[in-house]
């Protein structure tokens, strides 16, 4: 019913490899062929050499990032996140490229212990219909 | 490669009119801004006729995937012109983001370049009857699939993310942040047309309010209305012939885009490198200093924006805008006292410019500030939106 689920991703052209990883429980991120630059969201053209034809291919990553900050959701904007609330998103540098960031669910919960700079690794939620998108947990340490 | 601007002071604003402020209008969005565009109009001693230039920046509500019927939801130049029926030489909206110094510079080159003589911008913000933010979406495209289905949507949720690397990072506390709030409230209770007319609050007010996305409360956002204002602007040889004081348009600065970003999820180093670029250029275009400009009105529509804009002009240094709050206890910059968009209501940077044109032009009645000449007014974030310089002379 309208309102009441969680909002799925609609694949697309430029995201179809992001997708298809996370549903097989792996991280990728698009990169440039050319230069090597990580781009997240996926582009139609790479935003460090321009390189034309563009040469963009999902790499995988290894799911490792540090918390660039944080925020305990308190109000569901989404209706399907209501019954989640409170929950904890966190935006995520992966460590390949510090510049690359990801929003997800720090899956440890507003009563953890979160600190700027904290690591933490990828882990998967799954969707109705196979897709599955990625999250966050802690792993302890402080990089 | 000079970035100075050769059109400085050669441009003014001549009339304006400000609706009421309202959660609710009795009048359709089209029909407020008309009654408004037709008030500025005669406040500038003009006629509808007269005017052959209409501009404005129409873009949200759409956050929450409302409707964007043009005179109901949104009102766009072209809709005031057709329903005014002139004979418009120049049209032209702004898109994008700091959308009132987006059309203000629209207009100011139009009319430097002879496209139109009287220019009308006007700004006209609804507030959608489901909740501002509120979407109840059940698939994510395009850029919504990268934070939907992880739970992250809403401005107020994005800027959580930049507003708590700064708490995080510095000595500075929602307490202080409550002063701010308080003292925008405070100034807007002052304000004939605001929402807030009459309402100030508190410190308890505001700690014991409602958290939206940590620490964003919801009194660290403007208030959804439904409201209209509207400018005339001409050329400053022309404007010598109308009745108000002119306010000229000095300079002008607008954001860069910088990295690809998740929702206004930025980072606080993306928002301080965006925004000193900004900064620099405003600097460069005015051939001004801070110490020239004596009315900074800084945008608000998210509180912690007040402290960007502060470091960002360089009023403190990095982490240190709640600190120079604390310390300014004669408050002598009145950088609070349009009220802002948290003391009138979501007018998304119309207090700030209304502002600096009622207290440069004498205009301001009881709140009449004495000796301000120079004024700034700002919209949006530093790093994303835009500022203008007005004058209330030629130098
Ligand atoms: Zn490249």
């Amino acid at each position: 019913m309208e309102g009441d689920s969680k909002p799925v991703p609609v694949v697309d052209a430029q995201s179809e490899g992001f997708w298809r990883a996370t549903a097989e429980g792996r991280l990728a991120v698009q990169r440039c062929q050319d230069c090597g630059h990580f781009s997240h969201p996926p582009t139609t053209i790479c935003n460090a050499c321009h390189s034309v034809p563009p040469s963009l291919e999902f790499e995988p990553v290894s799911g490792r990032g540090t918390i660039g900050s944080w925020t305990v959701m308190r109000q569901a904007f989404l209706p399907g996140f209501a019954a989640d609330l409170p929950f904890v998103l966190a935006r995520v540098k992966v460590v390949e490229q510090e510049d690359v960031a990801l929003i997800g669910r720090l899956v440890d919960g507003p009563t953890a212990a979160i600190e700027l700079g904290a690591a933490v690794e990828v882990v998967f939620e799954s969707l109705p219909g196979g897709a599955a998108v990625p999250a966050f947990r802690l792993v302890g340490a402080r990089s | 490669m000079s970035g100075r601007f050769t059109g400085r002071n050669e441009v003014a604003i001549v009339g304006y009119a400000q609706s009421p402020i309202e959660r609710h209008s009795r009048l359709t969005l089209g029909a407020l801004t008309i009654e408004t565009c037709l008030q500025a109009i005669a406040d500038a001693g003009l006629q509808p006729e007269q005017i052959d230039g209409f501009t404005t920046g129409s873009i949200l509500p759409a956050a929450g995937g409302h409707g964007s019927v043009d005179g109901v939801d949104i009102v766009t130049a072209n809709w005031v012109a057709e329903t005014l029926g002139t004979h418009a030489r120049w049209l032209c909206g702004f898109q994008g983001y700091g959308q009132l110094p987006g059309s203000v510079i629209l207009a100011t080159e139009a009319i430097l370049a002879g496209s139109a003589d009287y220019v009308l911008l006007h700004r006209a913000l609804s507030n959608p009857r489901r909740g501002y933010h509120q979407n109840p979406m059940t698939s994510a495209a395009g850029g919504a699939q990268w934070v939907a289905p992880q739970g992250f949507w809403g401005a107020p949720s994005g800027i959580a993310f930049s507003y708590n690397e700064y708490l995080q990072r510095s000595d500075a506390t929602r307490d202080d942040m409550a002063d701010v709030v308080v003292g925008l409230r405070a100034n807007g209770a002052e304000i004939p047309w605001s929402y807030w007319h009459g309402q100030p609050i508190t410190v308890e007010d505001y700690m014991s309010a409602r958290m939206i996305a940590d620490p964003v409360c919801i009194l660290d956002c403007d208030i959804p209305i439904d409201g209209a204002a509207a400018f005339v602007l001409t050329s400053a040889e022309r404007a010598a012939d109308l009745p108000n004081a002119p306010v000229y348009v000095s300079g002008f600065a607008q954001g860069n885009p910088t990295a690809a970003s998740l929702g206004m999820a930025w980072s606080l180093d993306d928002v301080r490198e965006g925004s000193a670029r900004t900064a620099e250029m405003l600097w460069e275009h005015t051939g001004l200093t801070r110490d020239d400009i004596d009315h900074p009105q800084l945008y608000d529509g998210f509180s912690p924006f007040i402290w960007y804009w502060l470091e960002a002009l360089g009023y403190c240094g990095p982490g240190e805008a709640a600190q120079f709050l604390r310390d300014d206890s004669s408050k002598r910059l009145d950088i609070l006292h349009s009220g802002g968009a948290l003391g009138n209501g979501r007018m998304h940077g119309v207090p700030q410019m209304l502002e600096c044109y009622l207290q440069l032009s004498g205009r301001a009645g009881p709140r009449q500030l004495d000796g301000k000449r120079v004024g700034l007014a700002c919209h949006s974030s530093a790093n994303f939106g835009g500022v203008v310089v007005y004058s209330a002379e030629r130098f």
